[in-house]
């Protein structure tokens, strides 16, 4: 008996040394960012990839010396995973975080855990954004966590040189006008496959997800049901044509072998939005004044697009607001627009000569900033139910599974509605 | 118990004056308490992130824990378990997990085995070979699993290239994420690559210490080197083969890097289009992390817990007789 309370004073013992050491480091980070006014500030700011903002993080220091802002770009999942777990943990988020569109809606049902932003003075810039922008980020019971930065807008990139070989139109008016629908879009592609033997789209799941952004209606109604008859189903039917018709090279998004076959010719058109035109140059640079844009076929369509959210676990949201608030303002929105292309939430800023007549040098000169702003304003606003998400993946996976040969196409439908009603199901 | 009864003894051979209050304290505190003092930092450590984790965990699998929907918070009771037992994808993700367990476990232990055979004997640049084999271990998990991501790529793949060179699937190349078999075969064939090496090397150190005068005396009587290898070489290292039987075990039932990364859209955590490899691990953080149910997620993982427990002994007990059962 005496044996065990002496080991358990000496676990104490110990623990308290080690108490000690970590109660001594704890102090000097609060040291550090204790942010009295006067003092030094640092806000840690969370995104992924360039969003362009190192050249306003110095004009914003340079304007307030007691602010330091220290930018911390990483993985587009990871940085999203990660502001979850130290939402659920209670510290660690840093002060501001980027969050995208695919994962707004999981955010804004904790909002909660968020800044609201009309308590900050947000609500002045509602009528700035696009009313669906503005919306997305705003939980049911009228909480903003987010205000917008960029939008994705959607159009459909091809090639003009696979083209102009396959004997079809170059310029892209022409182009344009070939596919007013998604009917005459399968068409096209037949010709093209017919004609050089390649396959046309990269994939079936790229052709789901836009022609279900067109719907009015997405997997969720505002009651939160399932309606799988009604956009999804039109989605699902274009994408099955597109397979059965033999057009699709089956290759998944970012991936290994998505990347190579832009290298290898493997696909002509590919649906994409504002920040998707980074990535082709980076991924075939060789291919420069081969892609152009046309417009999609359907009409509007958005893919992507962010929002800056305050934790509200952060010692510093007031700064952090005021921060915030100054980076979406039009003259910093332009910036960004200048430096990485990304199209702003704004419809004002569309009409700005910065945005109308900048020409993407790399896309065969295309003007990018009017073809995606169009889209971005032409987009029926789409209510993306709480589980959106799941459910896209588990459609998105049926649609692989018939791009596999494991799932005929005509079996297809009902097998995609059990999937989606399975994880409907989870969320009651 | 011999350091408290060293002090009697010592304190008959020489009386020492009778020390003071505070000496006589820090005296009996230097000698009892200390020791307990040098070994807690790994109990304290092991408790908060061991069994702190394990506790909290037990309790919030037995509540609903959503955040997706807060409102639905509170106790659940066993129901999170209950569901475990109808869930079809659970059972999917179980049989996966053994048949990739299955598929990379007793391939790489044999292989091992042969392999640190071989090394011990008499070879030139010994330390070069040794070391060989250990470089995959080296590696970085996340970097061999991407570049076998693309080896095992449909189009333009290593490993369908190799296929067609024997003739097979010129005409529509192998999609090795469709399947269960090709997929589980991909992935088993990573954890292989990774772990023969580690194996073979610590069977390797216990081969060395057996003594060379049993080897002479068995080909006396005229064994063959295999036979060598089966009554004397693995008896003899058995404390060793049951350290990795356990190891890779656990290790294999907690498989979650190489299918991840060998998705194709490993946003997902689906493993594959139709769950063709999802492991259990794998399945932990979906449900957790992207369906984001973490009471659910965390009953899931406190049956992983027992099912690695049960298999383990299995394991064990069978490897013991194995070695002919001592």
């Amino acid at each position: 008996m005496r044996r065990t309370v002496r080991a358990g004073l000496a676990g104490v013992a110990a623990t308290l040394l080690i108490a000690g050491c970590s109660g001594q480091s704890l102090e000097g980070n609060d040291d550090a960012s204790n942010g009295a006014s006067g003092e030094q500030i640092t806000l840690k700011v969370n995104f992924w990839g360039d969003m362009g903002l190192d050249a306003l993080k110095a004009k914003y220091e340079k304007d307030h010396p007691n602010i330091k802002i220290a930018l911390n770009s990483g993985e587009f999942n990871a940085q999203h995973e990660d502001l979850q777990k130290k939402l659920v943990a209670g510290s660690g988020a840093p002060d501001i975080s980027a969050v995208d569109e695919g994962f707004i809606v999981q955010f804004r049902n904790q909002a909660d855990k968020f800044v609201n932003l009309l308590d900050k003075g947000g609500a002045d810039f509602q009528s700035k954004y696009l009313d669906w922008k503005w919306k997305a980020s705003m939980s049911a019971d009228g909480k903003q966590i987010g205000l917008g930065t960029d939008v994705g807008g959607l159009a459909m990139c091809y090639r003009s040189d696979l083209f102009e070989k396959a004997g079809l139109p170059k310029d892209r008016d022409a182009v344009s006008k070939l596919w007013t629908n998604w009917d005459d879009f399968i068409k096209v592609g037949q010709e093209y496959t017919k004609k050089t033997g390649k396959k046309f789209v990269d994939s079936g799941t790229n052709l789901f997800n836009p022609v279900l952004a067109q719907q009015p209606v997405g997997f969720y109604d505002e009651q939160e049901n399932l309606q799988m008859d009604g956009g999804p189903k039109v989605a699902f039917d274009v994408s099955m044509k597109a397979i059965d018709a033999g057009i699709s090279a089956n290759l998944a998004s970012f991936q290994p072998n998505w990347d190579q076959g832009f290298k290898k010719d493997q696909f002509a058109v590919l649906a994409c939005p504002a920040w998707m035109l980074g990535h082709i140059q980076d991924t075939a640079p060789n291919q420069k004044g081969k892609w152009d844009i046309a417009a999609i076929p359907g009409g509007g369509g958005n893919w992507g697009g962010s929002w800056w959210t305050i934790p509200s676990q952060g010692k510093n949201i007031d700064a952090a607001a005021d921060f915030v608030k100054w980076m979406v303002q039009p003259e910093q929105q332009i910036e960004v627009f200048k430096t990485v292309g990304n199209l702003p939430s704004q419809p004002a800023l569309y009409k700005d000569p910065a945005v109308l007549d900048y020409k993407k040098e790399f896309m065969s000169n295309a003007p990018t900033g009017q073809i995606f702003a169009a889209t971005a304003e032409s987009l029926k606003p789409q209510y993306l139910g709480k589980k959106n998400g799941p459910t896209r993946v588990a459609v998105e996976n049926v649609i692989t599974r018939v791009q596999q040969g494991g799932l005929k196409s005509d079996a297809a439908w009902p097998e995609a509605v059990k999937q989606a009603e399975k994880v409907a199901k989870t969320a009651k | 118990m011999s350091l408290t009864d060293l002090r009697p003894a010592a304190r008959h051979s020489a009386p020492p004056p009778p020390p003071g209050k505070t000496k006589h304290w820090l005296y009996r505190f230097d000698i009892k308490t200390i020791p307990y003092v040098f070994i807690s930092p790994f109990f304290i450590l092991f408790a908060i992130f061991g069994v702190f984790p394990l506790i909290f965990n037990g309790i919030v699998a037995l509540r609903t824990w959503r955040l997706d929907d807060r409102s639905l918070d509170g106790w659940a009771g066993f129901a999170n378990f209950e569901r475990l037992l109808t869930d079809e994808d659970f059972w999917n993700a179980l049989g996966n997990t053994f048949g990739i367990f299955i598929l990379s476990t007793v391939p790489q232990l044999l292989a091992a085995l042969i392999i640190a055979n071989l090394l011990n004997r008499k070879l030139r640049a010994t330390t070069f070979w040794r070391i060989g084999i250990l470089l995959p271990y080296l590696t970085p998990v996340v970097a061999s699993t991407l570049v076998f991501a693309i080896f095992f790529a449909r189009d333009n793949g290593l490993a369908n290239w190799f296929l067609s060179l024997v003739g097979f699937g010129q005409e529509t190349p192998l999609d090795w994420r469709a399947q269960k078999w090709s997929a589980w075969i991909a992935i088993a064939t990573m954890v292989n690559w990774k772990w023969i090496g580690y194996n073979a090397l610590l069977y390797l150190s216990a081969m060395q210490s057996i003594p060379k005068d049993v080897y002479e005396a068995a080909a006396v009587d005229g064994a063959s080197p295999w036979k060598q290898l089966w009554s004397i070489t693995v008896p003899m290292i058995q404390p060793v083969v049951l350290f990795t039987v356990i190891l890779s075990t656990i290790g294999g039932l907690q498989l979650f890097n190489e299918p991840m990364m060998f998705d194709e859209n490993p946003q997902s955590a689906s493993g594959g289009s139709d769950g063709q490899f999802q492991t259990i691990a794998q399945l932990i953080y979906k449900v957790g992390w992207k369906d984001l149910d973490l009471g659910y997620a965390a009953s899931m993982s406190w049956a992983l817990f027992l099912i690695i427990l049960v298999v383990a002994g299995i394991n064990f007990a069978a490897t013991r007789r194995l070695g002919g059962g001592r």
